[in-house]
């Protein structure tokens, strides 16, 4: 007991103190990491009609688009902040309580909370401005939700092990991360793709969460391929390998 | 105080690898230890191995006291955040009253406004004054100590001896030096690491002898 108080408590210290490092550079810190994507995301919805012709309806298809973006983003940001958690606080573990998994942990509380608050923010002005159709079934999105950010936590923290031999693993995911927005249905749905190409987008696992996330916020949504126990696989298999492999390959820590 | 059960520990190197420890057990007592050993003999890993920082690749170490980090120690400070809230960010860790600890160290590394400035504006002395503050915040019942056991002016260093001074009733050092006066005016006793091998003599200065033939060899 006394063990996992310890381990709270360092966790929610490193939360705090990550909070006020990660954009400390400028005096308004925090916000920024509100409002930046908040405006990028308005910038790429304006962008994204514009090629469409204008048809299909302005604001359905801006809800419809921040829905992929915004739950695309809650993984690519976790996993690519996570993956830096053992070399930026490096210093951090010479007090021997702090463990490499708190600090990755600590970086998956921040930045899913972060997100969940850019999420909100983004729908409520869709909402409440643009009068857009509201979530319909809340629960039906937290599922897809927490799978990705748990998905996060297990490709950061098994690409964060992985970086302790092998440096140039970061630009490998650069590599992936970057055609993943175009093959992970953020803009346009699987339903409107054809079947062939379908099957081949499904191995995506990201696909599952995206899709799964729009089942539970629109009314009668139809993906009838989404498959969230494929996602949990992938959950599953990328959290072992980092937890497990963090564990055995500690001697690389110094 | 500190039992280590059967610990090895050895880094690997481009050839074969090195052997810091090998199978050693050992039961050091609360005491004032002086840790000697040739340049290599693997003291300063020992040390971090006590404090909790470096694993040892087999074996046991249990502490029955609270333990520092080697003191001094400032690598975790962050440069973009203040004193304050680096202060702020080890009493969090370290379960302490964190109004308290900032103000103890407030008064005791004497930065005045620059307690309140990032730690990039500080200089070399202003940062060591704030690490041996924090230190000297947090109530260990074993000091470790390698090398470095005062900072800043002689008039900073005087006062950061007579804290350590108060200190000592209550608590004990562990201490890595080369430097014979300096066992001697803090260590009781003394242990010796040589190939692989720690050596405990209830006597500093039987290890100071034992030292001594080691070098002449």
């Amino acid at each position: 007991m006394k063990a996992l108080r310890i381990h709270i408590r360092v966790i929610l210290a490193l939360v705090l103190r990550e909070s006020r490092v990660r954009h400390g550079r400028s005096r308004a810190g925090y916000t920024w990491a509100i409002v930046e994507p908040v405006l990028q995301i308005t910038i790429l919805t304006l962008l994204f009609r514009e090629f469409r012709g204008g048809t299909g309806g302005g604001t359905e298809f801006a809800i419809f688009f921040a829905t992929g973006v915004l739950s695309f983003n809650m993984f690519k940001n976790t996993a690519g902040y996570v993956m830096h958690a053992f070399e930026q606080n490096r210093p951090l573990f010479n007090y021997p309580m702090v463990k490499p998994v708190d600090s990755v942990l600590a970086r998956v509380l921040l930045d899913v909370a972060t997100n969940l608050l850019i999420m909100f923010i983004v729908i409520s002005f869709q909402v409440f401005v643009l009068g857009a159709p509201g979530p319909k079934h809340v629960p039906l999105m937290a599922l897809p939700l927490f799978l990705l950010a748990s998905m996060a936590l297990g490709a950061g923290l098994s690409l964060a092990v992985i970086r302790r031999f092998l440096p140039s693993i970061l630009n490998f995911y650069h590599i992936i991360m970057g055609p993943a927005f175009f093959v992970s249905c953020i803009f346009y749905s699987m339903s409107s793709i054809p079947t062939r190409y379908r099957e081949l987008l499904a191995w995506n696992p990201l696909v599952h969460g995206i899709e799964g996330f729009r089942i539970g916020y629109f009314a009668e949504y139809s993906a009838p391929d989404v498959d969230l126990f494929y996602l949990f696989t992938w959950v599953a298999v990328l959290n072992c390998f980092g937890f497990v492999g963090e564990k055995l390959t500690r001697f690389r820590q110094q | 105080m500190i039992e280590l059960q059967n610990v090895s520990k050895t880094y690997p190197l481009r050839k074969g690898r090195r052997i810091i420890l090998n199978g050693a057990t050992i039961t050091l007592p609360w005491k004032n230890i002086g840790i000697l050993g040739r340049n290599g003999a693997g003291k300063s890993t020992l040390l971090r191995m006590i404090a909790g920082i470096e694993e040892p690749d087999g074996g046991i170490i249990r502490r029955s006291k609270t333990v520092s980090w080697p003191l001094g120690f400032r690598g975790s400070f962050h440069r973009d955040l203040s004193g304050l809230e680096n202060v702020r960010f080890v009493a969090r860790v370290y379960g302490q009253n964190t109004e308290e600890m900032i103000e103890k160290v407030r008064d005791f590394a004497e930065l005045g406004q620059f307690y309140y400035e990032p730690l990039k504006s500080y200089s070399s002395g202003m940062g060591a004054r704030l690490a041996f503050g924090v230190s000297m915040a947090v109530n260990f019942e074993v000091y470790l100590v390698d090398e470095i056991m005062a900072v800043g002016d002689a008039r900073f260093k005087a006062k950061s001896k007579q804290a350590f001074m108060e200190r000592l009733p209550h608590s004990r050092i562990v201490m890595v030096s080369h430097a014979m006066n300096n066992l001697r005016e803090y260590c009781d006793t003394g242990l010796v690491v040589h190939e692989g091998k720690m050596t405990y003599y209830e006597d500093l200065e039987e290890a100071i002898q034992v030292y001594n033939k080691l070098n002449e060899e």
